[in-house]
């Protein structure tokens, strides 16, 4: 079977994942892409949410936290902000993280006025972060 | 005579100074693991973005795509020329001293490129402890015996050929004939008007405070163990003060870490990009991108990542460069501290010596006077 390249690093850890395998299945701002070898050349940027890496017939997940994404022909290059392996995720914080931004965003919600102080952008963005964390774990979200 | 107890005094201290630099280079050492281990995972990352980078700018230059952040060297000459905007230099230092010649390595990098313009009057370079009249002067002088254009372009091509540098010396009146007229001619306080510096570290902000540099903003207690979040707000801020027009050019100094006995102050230009520099590579690139959902929001997200990203290697780089200076700075004072407990110790056996000696002398003299 085909091979294409798959290479994420981030800023604090380098490179956590480099791997020859046979499709990645990845969500970017425009939607879901599924990239097999030979793809065309493509720049996206990537949302928060868990990666499906699909290896010799199995599949492993990867999560990362947003992104960006360059693919050519025999390669894929994910600049992640951050990323984990479902089995670094710790689910404890992910629900407190979770917690928090959702309160964070539903006050903003509420009354967009009066709560200025907030940044929407970055409460909404851990609100995804946490989302994507506890899908990978199958964490029922409240 | 060197009374002893003089001597014991000064031998006590000596070795408590020696306790003390011996406990900061063990503690800079064990830091300095912990950075250059950071310093070690952050190096993909930034290779990969320059890579990525490179492919992206040979792609964009055939095409006229217009992003702010990009320019050809041609536009990049005619804004400096029309001085629409300030340069926005960001200096990245210590924040404590006792690192060697750490930060006036630094510094003088920084005003080596700030103030380079190759006419008129230089405004207060040099080191810390410039307390020669003439310094300035001569420091000038020397400065454009050194760097008249020819060198000063061969150096810039070599550190920052991706980046424009050339465009700067040569736009900033550097040198050749030309070019002479591109030249902006400062007066002290015009020139620095037209400067605005982002300082990281204690001793950086004081250094250009006091040389009345406008600091527009500075970070302290980071340089040691930097986070992306700074470098990530750093860059917010270059790019709103860019988009809006204030500043045409951005540069960074900073220390580059080669190894644990070498580390150079470097410069580079962060924007503009300036296409032409990507020229040659771009014979092996026909495919065209795809760009979801379009090129404009790609750039839009990517250019300030890379700024964030070099900015926040350079910071890795420094904090790395900062903490070996330290480690040597003070192995070679607790070295020094050794030679000198040795010396004085010698030196206080002799006294004593001299003084058992002369005891001895003034008894067998009694003694003989006795017989």
């Amino acid at each position: 079977m085909a091979t294409i390249l798959l290479e994420v690093a981030t800023p604090d850890k380098g490179e956590v994942f480099s791997k020859d395998i046979n499709m990645l299945i990845t969500r970017s701002i425009c939607g879901e892409l599924g990239i097999l070898p030979k793809h065309a050349r493509l720049l996206t940027e990537l949302i928060p949410h868990a990666m499906r890496i699909k290896v010799d017939g199995g599949e492993t997940q990867l999560f990362v936290g947003g992104g960006f994404m360059e693919v050519t022909p025999d390669k894929i290059t994910i600049l992640a902000d951050s990323a984990e392996s479902p089995d670094d995720i710790d689910v404890d914080r992910a629900k407190a993280a979770f917690k928090r931004a959702e309160e964070r965003v539903s006050t903003y919600k509420s009354a967009p006025k009066s709560h200025e102080d907030i940044d929407i952008d970055r409460a909404e963005a851990a609100l995804a972060r946490a989302k994507a964390r506890l899908l990978v774990k199958g964490v029922p979200i409240p | 005579m060197a009374n002893l107890q003089h001597i014991r005094r000064r031998i006590k201290s000596v070795k408590n100074i020696q306790k003390i630099t011996n406990a900061m280079d063990m503690i800079a050492r064990s830091r300095f693991n912990a950075a250059r281990e950071a310093l070690l995972s952050n190096l993909p990352y930034v290779a990969k973005t320059k890579e990525i980078m490179r492919r992206v700018m040979t792609q964009m230059r055939g095409q006229e795509y217009e992003h702010p952040f990009v320019k050809t060297r041609a536009d990049l000459i005619a804004d400096q020329q029309e001085g629409a905007g300030k340069f926005l230099f960001i200096v990245i230092a210590s924040d404590k001293g006792l690192a060697g010649s750490f930060s006036s390595n630094v510094f003088k990098e920084a005003h080596d490129t700030i103030e380079y313009d190759g006419t008129g009057e230089s405004i207060s370079t040099g080191e810390d402890d410039g307390d020669d009249e003439n310094f300035h002067k001569k420091n000038f002088d020397a400065l454009k015996g050194v760097k008249p254009v020819g060198t000063r372009t061969q150096k810039q091509q070599l550190q920052v050929s991706a980046t424009g540098g050339i465009a700067k010396a040569t736009a900033r009146g550097g040198a050749t004939g030309g070019n002479v007229n591109v030249a902006r001619e400062y007066h002290d306080a015009d020139y620095i008007d037209g400067i605005e510096l982002i300082t990281v570290g204690r001793r950086a902000t004081t250094h250009f405070r006091q040389r009345g540099y406008n600091v527009i903003k500075s970070y302290h207690g980071i340089s040691e163990r930097p986070q992306y979040k700074y470098a990530k707000e750093i860059a917010d801020l270059v790019v709103e003060r860019f988009d809006s027009g204030e500043i045409i050019d951005v540069t960074l100094i900073y220390t580059q870490f080669k190894s644990a006995i070498s580390c150079v102050p470097d410069d580079v230009t962060l924007l503009p990009i300036i296409t032409d520099d990507f020229a040659k590579a771009s014979a092996t690139l026909k495919e065209e991108y795809i760009y979801e959902p379009d090129v404009v929001k790609i750039l839009n997200d990517f250019l300030p990542r890379r700024l964030a990203t070099r900015i926040y290697g350079a910071m890795l780089h420094s904090a790395a460069s900062e903490l070996s200076s330290r480690m040597n700075a003070m192995s070679n004072a607790t070295d020094n501290a050794q030679e000198l407990v040795g010396r004085l110790n010698l030196f206080y056996n002799k006294v004593r010596q001299a003084g058992i000696t002369n005891e001895i002398n003034e008894i067998v003299g009694g003694a003989n006077a006795l017989e």
